[in-house]
């Protein structure tokens, strides 16, 4: 398994390396509110995201947490506030050029393309690496065929990975919760992200499902170094996973640091233990 | 047995990719295609020809252009009947202007037009969806067969305000018009069928394939993928209005002879997209299922009760023919909406098991 990790790391480009040193600013959120009509969902909120790190996104039910991820990858514009990745500020722009940018992302409520397999899902997380025009693809004999067999290969190594060889031909609507989420993550990886964004990746999954999550997500970050931002429920899962936590409650931010860290600070014990505001 | 898959195993992703990585599925299409370039044109009589062959193969590309913007891009359109209207016009006003234009040339070019303004009329897919999107090219059918009407430069100021097919030839071989045989003409349809088909096949298997379907199944990921959903939209639109309008040619200048604006009126946008509906949404292979039977099934209709020696009138014959395709329609719609295609996908993976089921 690690050695087509590596096969892939030498062979392809990866945008994980970009330039940006292991340990500095990868993600820069500052200032950010956004507010839905009267509902203020996020509240002035800062934090960043390093290079490397696999950073937790944590709180309670609707502390505005999905709605970070969706400002981060760009589907809503904040009212206020700036994101700068990778040295860039963010320019009102259209959710797909965010993805184009390198960020990636699965969804809390698991969107896979239901009339498609496996293998078709994993693919499209390889669109915006396909240049080849339409009528390349028209032809398909020659560049859109040699394009085909590139991407092709580059989804088998994470199918691999993943370990879901046997239902590469299957319709995903047919695959059980756990399976599905698991393509959910194959798609978000073959985009070669340098951000990948996960959203409740182990919500609704057995002990031994998590544990499957759970270790990909740290071969990810570790064989591929690819940055990671995770928000789950799990404190066990978060406390193992993460190398820094955020904790959000009612919109705000309220403990920013490591597990230990978060796990000692008592305005987060309030939160969790519901103390009224 | 016929369909014993072992001892094929794939040894690259490019033949795993092949279309056909099953080889008894290579060997069927090669005696398909041997029935349709050899068998059935030398076989074939002038009614057969008139009422199976060519309308088939028609029918069925019109269906594939509509099945590539409803089926795999899922963007519904009622104006399928109006978009081939356009292909035939721009045909016909090409090889009156240009009269020197291979016709084989000018069909393939009169595409370029519907598709065109398949693009215009798509512009409101990118704000609305479903059964608005469905009115909107309701819109669009009745606003250019109006205009089909209206604007009498397309005719050529004929009094009659009908397209009148002239012979055309090509290399001395006469392959539209009152001049052209059959025989000729069918081997035109097939081959610009079979091409346009090979086309599809390819764009519907890679990456655009991938985009249109991605765009049908949940458009906001799609979009978080990185998918530009206007670009999707807009190059399923114009693939299918381009196939659409080819089909619209072939229809009046290869079959019809002749045309009025109301022959591309709303029954037509119809009967393309049953027959869609019954092949297959998002198949290639349903489309010519789907044509064989809406095609077939009045001349079965109209033969088989006179052969058995039972005596029906041919008003009866119509209302069957309605009936039995309005229930096909209900059957296909409520219980399997993936048509005859996915009929053919099921007995297909039986008999690859089959005899021994487990
Ligand atoms: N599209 C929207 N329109 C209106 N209100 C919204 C919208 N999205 C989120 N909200 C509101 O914003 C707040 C934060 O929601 P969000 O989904 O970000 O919470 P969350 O932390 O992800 O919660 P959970 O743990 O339940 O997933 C909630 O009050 C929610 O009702
Ligand atoms: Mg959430």
């Amino acid at each position: 398994m690690n050695v087509h990790l590596q096969e892939d790391l030498s062979k392809h480009t990866l945008r994980a390396d970009d330039g940006i040193a292991k340990g500095a600013d990868l993600l820069k959120v500052e200032n950010i509110s956004l507010s839905f009509g009267g509902v203020k969902a996020i509240t002035d909120i800062s934090f960043d995201i390093k290079k490397g790190e696999i950073r937790a996104i944590i709180g309670p039910n609707g502390a505005g947490k999905t709605s970070m991820l969706n400002v981060i990858n760009g589907f809503y514009f904040p009212q206020q506030g700036t994101i700068t990745f990778r040295g860039e500020k963010r320019r009102r722009a259209r959710a797909s050029e965010t993805a184009r940018d390198g960020i990636a992302r699965t969804f809390q409520n698991i969107a896979l393309f239901k009339g498609m397999s496996t293998l078709d899902n994993i693919m499209t997380g390889r669109i915006t690496l396909q240049k080849r025009s339409l009528l390349w693809h028209a032809l398909w004999k020659g560049p859109a065929e040699r394009e085909e067999i590139e991407h092709r290969e580059a989804v088998e190594r994470i199918i691999d990975f993943l370990e879901i060889e046997h239902i590469r031909k299957t319709p995903v609507g047919r695959l059980p919760y756990g399976l599905q989420k698991r393509v959910e993550l194959g798609r978000a990886l073959a985009a070669d992200p340098a951000l990948l964004l996960l959203d409740e990746p182990m919500a609704g999954m057995n002990l031994e499902e998590k544990a499957d999550m759970s270790r990909f997500i740290l071969d990810v970050n570790q064989q591929y170094g690819t940055t990671i931002a995770l928000i789950e429920h799990d404190m066990g899962v978060v406390m193992d996973l993460s190398d820094r936590v955020v904790v959000l409650d009612y919109g705000k931010k309220i403990g920013d640091g490591t597990p230990d860290e978060v796990r000692n600070n008592p305005d987060v014990i309030d939160a969790y233990l519901g103390v009224p505001h | 047995m016929f369909y014993r898959t072992a001892g094929q195993f794939k040894t690259s992703y490019s033949a795993d990719q092949a279309l056909f990585p099953v080889r008894q599925d290579a060997v069927l299409l090669i005696v398909i295609l041997a029935f349709a370039w050899i068998i059935f044109p030398l076989t074939a009589s002038e009614f057969t020809f008139q009422t199976l062959l060519i309308p088939i193969l028609i029918y069925s590309l019109a269906a594939l252009g509509l099945n590539i913007l409803t089926g795999y891009a899922g963007q519904l359109s009622l104006g399928t009947g109006a978009f081939m209207g356009v292909g035939a016009y721009a045909c016909y006003k090409m090889v009156t202007l240009m009269p020197w234009m291979n016709p084989i040339v000018a069909i393939l070019l009169s595409g370029v037009f519907s598709a065109g303004i398949g693009v215009v009329f798509g512009i409101p897919s990118l704000r609305i969806k479903g059964f608005y999107l469905a009115i909107a090219t309701l819109a669009a059918q009745f606003f250019l067969v109006w205009l089909f009407e209206k604007w009498a430069w397309l005719y050529n100021y004929n009094a009659s305000g009908a397209i009148q097919v002239p012979n055309l030839d090509m290399f001395g071989v006469y392959v539209a018009g009152p001049q052209a045989t059959s025989f000729t003409q069918y081997y035109v349809v097939l081959a610009i069928v079979s091409l346009l088909t090979w086309v599809c096949i390819n764009l519907t298997r890679g990456r655009p394939g991938r985009t249109w379907k991605a765009t049908r199944d949940m458009d906001i990921a799609a979009e978080l993928i990185g998918i530009d959903l206007m670009r999707s939209k807009l190059t399923a639109f114009a693939v299918s209005s381009y196939i659409v309008g080819v089909a619209g040619a072939l229809f009046v200048f290869m079959w019809r002879g002749a045309a009025e604006p109301n022959l591309f009126d709303i029954p037509l946008s119809f009967r393309i997209l049953f027959i869609a509906i019954i092949g297959g949404l998002g198949s290639v292979l349903g489309n010519y299922l789907g044509a064989i039977l809406i095609v077939g099934l009045p001349v079965v209709l109209g033969i088989v009760p006179e052969a058995l020696g039972l005596e029906i009138t041919s008003a009866t014959v119509e209302h069957l023919n309605v009936m039995i395709v309005g229930g096909l329609i209900i059957f296909f719609l409520i219980i399997e909406p993936h048509g005859l295609a996915q009929l053919w996908r099921l007995i297909r993976e039986k008999l690859i098991i089959w005899p021994f089921p487990h």
